[in-house]
């Protein structure tokens, strides 16, 4: 038996064995200890960037072609075949070589701000934003099914089991309040997106770093309420018995340093359950903030209480929070296969005002600066519908060519743009940015560096972009 | 070859055999230089025999010698063995998952016979709950789930006669080179030696093959799919079986590990006549059929009928009673209309407040069985003797034959390369020749037999990695880290063993053992390596073994989420010892299930005992993970997992003091108490002691905790301090 020093070097020609050294350290780490407090602040790899992300997803493909990009020229071909575009591959040849006719959208479309980017009359107020937006346009993912592209855009992988970008901002951050988790989520009031929890999932990342859900009614987070009939000073009573017992049991023990950090685990629970449900009481916010957001409004009020919340999570140093507007299948999904009107007209009333609002609120308390504030959702749709003529009320499909996102806040070159899509808006415009880009340009802007945020696992050193990311460099100001 | 002939030709004399000979020694050496090259873990685990090691006292077994060996190398020694209170906790909670009842330690802690260990070794080794313990390990393994994942997250309901299937082997103590072949190749077993039909599968041996199938899956699409779904199975059963990360090689050739691309495709070419069954009628997200699978297992098929039975009784008692109630509401309603309401204007109806109409019981009642009627088709479906399986292509002239594996460029479904055949990790047997797969004599299947020749080579005995691989797993589980300490990947990554001749040792032990899995558990929980104090006693252990890799004391851990939740329920007293059947649906806080369901297959949830089945039972819902195991870092599968977690977090603390299944149970653990030790509160706290912690309080827990004692009230105060302690969850 050859002897392991031996075999190292032998198998290892070429590869710098100190830094493999370095990594086989960090996974025995990871194999033999829980570390004792994996959410203590880290420093970030790049000084002077974001503290926060809030990462807003519309579930089901919001249509590009009807919010942010106005393509006068789909209007001329209006229930027409798409004209040829003889180098179309993949997916999108599937769906043109089925009968289609374009669909002109159906909304105006007027330019703001000094950087005159055009909206659609859907989004007036997110309009009055736009001099604080980055756009990238013609962004792809892998598959364009709504399962696999939501993993894409949440995890960087179209397959299940990667880390969500949360979980990664957080692996590499810390949190800055321990008596609030890290990483929030807070879903749809009317249930859950498509792939459910996985959306924030930790996948091969410890499991401290999944994202917590904040529940909408009842108890935010779950287990914050004491047991029934027992009263803080009983309960603060039974945690010292604990305490002690557990003292006792750690002494006799000195290796363990988890048993330690278990105990203060108990004291940190004993604090949470203080600080948390002030966190999200609303009703502590005056009035005209409960306006601003559009709580007093059936429309707004869901996805409005969740960007208030978001605002608070920011305000009390959560790191990372994500919001979901949407659930998988059906009428509150922004995947309008018909009447895309109509469809359309609803998400983005239900939108528009509330992130508007989190925006600007977020500028007046100075907070905007330090908090990234992303859209995204999962894929684009087609200025066609698959239908051999024009329906009553057409719809678009599915677009992994096409999805449209913005950043605002932190280090984002307010008014810059990346990326084209064609005159169609049904691909980009040259060679693609991929999401992978985008999540290497997130990863940027919160000051870490997509090569160096790593964890390995199953025979290889994980990151968000897997073969890694280009960052959009126009967008970083 | 070319040299020597030329070298015959030139010297034909005797001269010529000499020099003939030397350069054959030398082909030899160079043959086997490139073998060196493929050092471990590729080359057959050698012969090796434990070290000597004088004095030999302490020594229980061949572990020991390689582990003080180690020990004293580094000036190290081992601890001293631990008490007899906390082996019994640990090796019961090591093999069955459970804690040690009052009375088995103290009948053990008096008995001081030598034999008495062996004897609670052979006795949790033979009980049945051993098998359901470490089952969940192999389910981990399996990316075990209840639903495919993805949009919709459809059920897989038949998956669970899998879960049971797994713990059949475990207690059945199954060898694993069978466990492995039915697994990979349960359709391949019967000989084919004549021209007549196919012989049918055992549907033991369908159920096996589950395991091919539980990847997450999502709406196909075409050809991209067969190539991700095969890949996956190559991928899965490289790194499940042999412990190498193959599927990194979809794409590029391994960056740290010999194996190319090709290896990849070649292996994936095993699998090139996988055939799924078409979807069935009503499976909206195309997930593919099932195979028939009779319920084998003594009983199964009388308790399936009976509880199809119930259901379908359910079904009519709530048709009639929705047929009364309707008739009821029709005939006090003003209008003539002859119609029957809906089910909604009937609910309005029921559901109105102070009714004179009906009873709270029949509303009750109406509500209950609708419940339990929405998820009544799932449940039958889950009752119907089939497997979540798959078999091979019939070939031509019904199905398609054998396809032609290419490399794919880039791991692209679309972006064929060389074409390859199929045949083994060159890694492993130093050549890229195709396999041979032995079809039967007529050449009447051409499609089978390739997963068996697969499954073969890797349960063979002179497969440099599988008994490896699998005593390394079982060693991590008893030990808390393996020899090797990524479980599924021994490649360059893993930093190799600590203990090369040990793992070797081992490896060799388990196949003269005929691969018995319980005799490797026997092995190591018997070692005195094992028995050691979970504390160091040498001066010098952190600087020269920090992470106690050399196991000079005995590694204390937290236990999974799944033991700290029988735990519970064991102590309360609670716990429903039933086995095996379908999967089930504990009662979940704040109303989540209903706000992750997808449509009515979902979380069905049920009250009462059948709930509080061991956690292995539980319903595996791959987009809604339970809170309660999610905080202790139990996670539904996606993909295989080799190792959990071991976090600690507020949640856990929160999980524990605040949440339902404590605040549910404590109450009952106070029951047990005043039933089982009186009125007496010095009484009481002892047993609450030996039930939670498997010892006796000492002074300062006496003084801390009796106050508590002697109330009602406080008792389940105390029930819940001790079920939040450090010690209930960690193992010492």
């Amino acid at each position: 038996m050859m002897h392991r020093r031996r075999f190292l070097t032998q198998t290892w020609n070429g590869i710098g064995a100190l830094g493999l050294a370095g990594m086989l350290a960090e996974e025995s780490t990871q194999a033999s200890k829980a570390t004792a407090n994996p959410l203590t602040p880290q420093q970030p790899h790049l000084p002077g960037q974001a503290k926060h992300c809030i990462f807003l997803f519309m579930q089901g493909g919001v249509s590009q072609m009807d919010a942010f990009e106005h393509k006068p020229m789909l209007q001329q071909w209006h229930g027409k075949p798409i004209p040829g575009s003889p180098s179309v591959r993949g997916e999108l040849q599937g769906r043109l070589s089925f009968p289609h006719v374009c669909v002109g959208s159906p909304f105006s479309f007027q330019q703001h701000g000094d950087s005159g980017r055009w909206f659609s009359e859907l989004f007036p107020h997110m309009a009055s934003q736009s001099d604080r937006m980055a756009f990238i346009h013609g962004i792809k993912t892998d598959n364009q099914n709504h399962g696999p592209s939501t993993y894409h855009v949440t995890t960087g992988s179209q397959f299940p089991g990667s880390p969500s970008v949360g979980s990664w901002i957080q692996y590499g951050l810390g949190t800055l309040n321990q008596n609030m988790p890290g990483y929030v989520v807070v879903q749809d009031p009317r249930g859950a997106p498509c792939n459910g929890a996985a959306v924030w999932a930790n996948g091969y990342l410890p499991a401290v770093h999944q994202g917590t859900l904040l529940r909408d009614h009842g108890s935010p987070i779950l287990n914050l309420q004491r047991p029934e009939g027992i009263t803080l000073s009983q309960q603060r009573e039974e945690f010292d018995a604990i305490r002690a017992l557990n003292q006792r049991h750690a002494q006799a023990r000195p290796i363990d340093t988890e048993l330690e950090a278990r105990i203060q685990a108990y004291e940190l629970a004993f604090r949470m359950q203080q600080a948390a449900p002030e966190a999200v009481d609303l009703s502590a916010e005056p009035e005209s903030m409960q306006k601003l957001y559009g709580l007093d409004r059936d429309e707004t009020r869901g996805f409005g209480r969740q960007c208030l919340l978001a605002r608070r999570m920011v305000e009390r140093g959560v790191r990372f929070t994500l919001l979901v507007h949407g659930v998988q299948i059906g009428a509150h999904s922004w995947d309008d296969h018909s009447n895309v009107e109509a469809g359309m007209r609803k998400h983005s009333q239900e939108v528009d005002q509330p992130v508007s609002a989190l925006l600007e609120d977020l500028h007046q308390r100075g907070l905007l600066e330090d908090t990234l504030v992303v859209w995204a959702s999962e894929m684009g749709r087609t200025p066609f519908v698959n239908s051999p003529s024009l329906p009553k009320n057409p719809g678009r499909e599915h677009n992994s060519y096409g999805l449209c996102m913005w950043m605002a806040g932190g280090r984002v070159r307010a008014g810059a743009t990346a990326g084209e899509t064609d005159p169609f808006s049904l691909r980009s415009v040259g060679e693609p940015i991929h999401i992978r880009d985008v999540h290497a340009t997130i990863l940027h802007l919160m000051g870490l560096e997509d090569e160096r945020l790593t964890f390995q696992h199953a025979g290889r050193i994980r990151k968000l972009t897997d073969i890694g990311g280009h960052i959009l460099h126009s967008l970083i100001a | 070859m070319k040299l020597s002939h030329a070298l015959h030709d030139r010297l034909p004399t005797s001269m010529a055999w000499a020099r003939l000979c030397v350069v054959s020694v030398l082909m030899v050496a160079l043959v086997s230089g490139v073998q060196a090259s493929q050092a471990w873990p590729y080359t057959a685990p050698a012969e090796i025999s434990p070290p000597e090691i004088s004095p030999s006292e302490g020594l229980s077994n061949g572990i020991d010698a390689f582990i003080v060996d180690a020990l004293e190398k580094k000036g190290l020694k081992p601890s001293p063995r631990a008490s007899k209170a906390t082996l019994i906790r640990r090796v019961t909670f090591d093999l069955i998952g459970l804690p040690p009842t009052p009375e088995a330690v103290n009948a053990f802690v008096q008995d001081e016979r030598a034999e008495a260990y062996g004897e609670l070794v052979e006795k949790l080794l033979k009980d049945p709950r051993y098998g359901e313990r470490w089952a969940k390990f192999w389910l981990d393994l399996a990316r075990y789930a209840d639903t495919a994942g993805y949009e919709g997250d459809p059920d897989l309901p038949h998956a669970w006669r899998y879960r049971d299937y797994v713990i059949d082997a475990f207690n059945e103590d199954k060898p694993y080179d069978l466990f492995i072949k039915e697994q990979i190749a349960g359709d391949e077993f019967a000989e084919i030696m004549g021209a007549g039909e196919l012989p049918l599968v055992e549907p033991e041996k369908n159920v096996a093959l589950t395991f091919l199938r539980l990847a997450p899956f999502t709406e196909p699409r075409g050809d991209e799919t067969r190539h991700e779904m095969l890949s996956e199975m190559t991928s899965t059963v490289s790194s499940v079986f042999l412990g190498l990360t193959v599927g990194c090689a979809k794409c590029h050739d391994h960056k740290y590990d010999q194996i190319p691309t090709r290896d990849f495709y070649r292996m994936k070419a095993f699998f090139n006549t996988v055939q799924l069954m078409p979807p069935d009628r009503g499976d909206a997200y195309q997930i593919g059929g099932s195979l028939p699978a009779a319920f084998y297992r003594e009983g199964e098929e009388a308790w399936a009928a009976s509880r199809r039975e119930e259901i379908q009784l359910q079904k009519k008692t709530f048709e009639a009673l929705k047929q009364r109630l309707s008739a009821r509401m029709q005939s006090e309603a003003t209008t003539e209309d002859s119609e029957a309401p809906s089910e909604s204007d009937l609910e309005t109806w029921i559901d109105q407040e102070n009714p004179s109409h009906l009873t709270a019981e029949e509303r009750e009642k109406y509500h209950h069985l609708k419940h339990l009627n929405r998820f009544a088709s799932q449940q039958l479906k889950r009752l119907e003797p089939r497997a979540m399986s798959l078999r091979h292509s019939f070939g031509p002239p019904y199905e398609p034959g054998v396809p032609v594996t290419h490399v794919m460029i880039r791991g692209e479904y679309d972006q064929p390369g060389d074409p390859v055949q199929a045949g083994f990790l060159s890694c492993l047997t130093g050549h890229e020749e195709a396999a041979s797969i032995r079809l039967d004599p007529f050449k009447r299947w051409p499609t089978r037999s390739r997963r068996m020749a697969l499954a073969e080579w890797i349960a063979s005995p002179e497969n440099p990695m599988t008994a490896r691989v699998l005593v390394n797993r079982l060693w991590m589980h008893h030990f808390g880290r393996g020899l090797v300490s990524t479980p599924s990947d021994f490649g360059v990554l893993s930093g190799g063993p600590s203990h090369p001749e040990l793992l070797d040792w081992l490896a060799r032990q388990f196949i003269d053992e005929k691969w018995s899995i319980k005799a490797m558990h026997r092995l190591m929980v018997l070692s005195s390596t094992y028995q050691q104090a979970s504390e160091p006693t040498h001066p010098n252990v952190m600087e020269q073994d920090p992470d106690n890799r050399l196991l000079s004391y005995y590694n204390r851990r937290r236990l999974e989420a799944e033991a700290v939740r029988d735990s519970i329920l064991s102590v309360s007293g609670r716990l429903n010892p039933e086995r095996h059947g379908l999967p089930i649906f504990p009662p979940l806080p704040d109303g989540i299930e209903e706000r992750v369901k997808y449509s009515n297959s979902k979380w069905a949830t049920t009250h009462g005992p059948e709930a509080r089945k061991r956690s292995l039972y539980i319903y595996q819902q791959r987009t809604l993970t339970m809170p309660f195991l999610q905080a202790f870092d139990g996670l539904v599968c996606e993909d295989s997992m080799p190792r959990r977690a071991l976090s600690v977090t507020p949640l856990q603390a929160l999980e524990m003091y605040n949440g339902q299944l404590v605040e549910e149970e404590a109450p009952h653990f106070a029951a047990r108490l005043r039933r089982e030790a009186g009125d007496d509160p010095n009484q009481r706290l002892e047993h609450a002691f030996q039930v939670a912690l498997a010892r006796g309080p000492d002074a300062m827990e006496k003084e801390t905790l009796l106050p508590f004692a002697q109330t009602d009230g406080g008792l389940e105060r105390l029930a819940r301090i001790l079920m939040n302690l450090n010690e209930f969850v960690y193992i010492d």
